[in-house]
Order: C-alpha cells, then structure tokens, then sequence
C-alpha cells in the first residue's frame, strides 16, 4: 500500500523583505521606468521577477495595457 | 464634478497645418460636454510603436478637467467619432499634480512646437512590386525549366 506523500511547503515566490514597492506610483506615460518589467519580446514579467506586492503588480499590469493602448508600447515585439 | 486626465492621440497632419486648430479640438470637445478644462499641453510628438489609422507617428495631447459622471459617454462618443482624434484614454483622478499646472501654464499662447516630421503617414498605394515586369517573367520562366530538368533526370 502506497504511502501518501506530505507535501513539502513551497518556499514564497517573493522573499519576505525583498519587495520594492517603494515608488507605487507607477504611471502609464513613465515609459522609461515601466519598460523596465517587460521581456525584450514585450511581455509583462511575472511577480515572481518584478518582486511588486499584488498591488503594485497589478498596477504595473494596467499601466502598461494603457500604454499599448495609446501605441507608446507594442502588443509584441 | 470628478476630475479626469485624458490623453489624446492628434493626427499629425492637423498639428503641422496649425497646432491651435489641433488642440481646439479636443477642447471644444470638451467643453461641448460641459467640462471644465483646467490644463491641456502637449504632452509629447512620437513614433507609435504599431500604426493606427496608417499613421506612424501622433501627437499626444495630455488634458486634465473636471466633469460630471455623465459628460464622459459624449465625450468618448465624439473622440470616436472625430477622425482627428487618432485615440484616447480617459481616467478619473483623485487631484490633478500641480506639475500640470504649471506645464500648461507655461505652454501659453503663443506656443509653437516644432513641426512633426513627415514620415507619419504609410504609404499603403505603393505598388508592391520588385523589379521589372520584363525581368520577373524571365526569372520565372527560367525557374520552371530549371525545375522541370531537374525532375526528369531524378525520374
């Protein structure tokens, strides 16, 4: 009879007191400071890369699908 | 009364003929819908990073009003329906940064920016062609003899 496992605890993708929300006023029109959370292939880099609180990452998210939308950042680049 | 930043893409074509008349029309957008406009500066000319409505490059229009709830739908509604409006993006805003209020001050009236360059229109009539016709029927003459040889031999 096969024993079931336990799960090991998975360690937090984001290192408590590595976060750097420090400047959340992340806005769509700083070009220069948001291209900065994007792949080279224009992709949003994920939480675990960005180290932004759930906050600020979604904040990040909507800044930049702002961004696309005026045409001051590609869909793909 | 909310307050709201808009940003609107202008057809450079509108801007080179006469900035005022470009930046009027998204005031008088505006205040048609009983806004109160308290800044509108340009915010930037650039290259867009995909073509809309054929153009490569926009003039961006950065305005900050105060409204009602209910002026937004006709404003949205007008900006769609206007073909010198290339685009928009209406938020509403908890205050307005004192920086533009002083960068639209500043503006003034008698702001002249310097004029967009010409490459923001694409040439979508531009036949796509390469060559002559003359030379491209011989190329592909000689290809089709060429691939013909080859399979016979291979048979």
């Amino acid at each position: 009879m096969a024993m079931k496992m336990a799960s090991k605890p998975r360690a937090p993708l984001v290192p408590l007191g590595k976060k750097r929300c420090d400047d959340p006023r992340i806005d769509y029109k700083d070009l220069a400071y948001i291209t900065k959370f994007m792949t080279p292939q224009a992709q949003i880099q994920g939480r675990r890369r960005t180290s932004f609180c759930a906050q600020c990452q979604r904040q990040l998210k909507q800044a930049i699908k702002r961004a696309r939308h005026l045409g001051l950042l590609p869909f793909v680049g | 009364m909310n307050q709201y930043e808009g940003m609107f893409l202008l057809d450079n074509q509108v801007v080179r003929a006469d900035y005022k008349a470009a930046k009027a029309v998204v005031i008088d957008t505006l205040k048609k819908h009983g806004a109160e406009v308290v800044a509108a500066r340009r915010w930037d000319e650039r290259r867009l990073a995909y073509p809309i409505e054929g153009r490569l490059r926009a003039t961006f229009l950065l305005t900050h009003f105060k409204a009602g709830p209910n002026a937004i739908t006709g404003i949205r509604r007008e900006a769609e329906l206007d073909e010198r409006i290339l685009r928009h993006l209406l938020l509403a805003v908890e205050e307005i940064p004192a920086t533009e209020l002083e960068l639209s001050a500043a503006e003034g009236e008698d702001f002249a920016p310097p004029p967009p360059p010409a490459d923001d229109a694409v040439d979508r009539e531009e036949p796509l062609v390469v060559g002559t016709p003359d030379a491209v029927d011989e190329d592909v003459v000689s290809e089709e003899v060429g691939v013909g040889i080859i399979d016979e031999e291979e048979v």
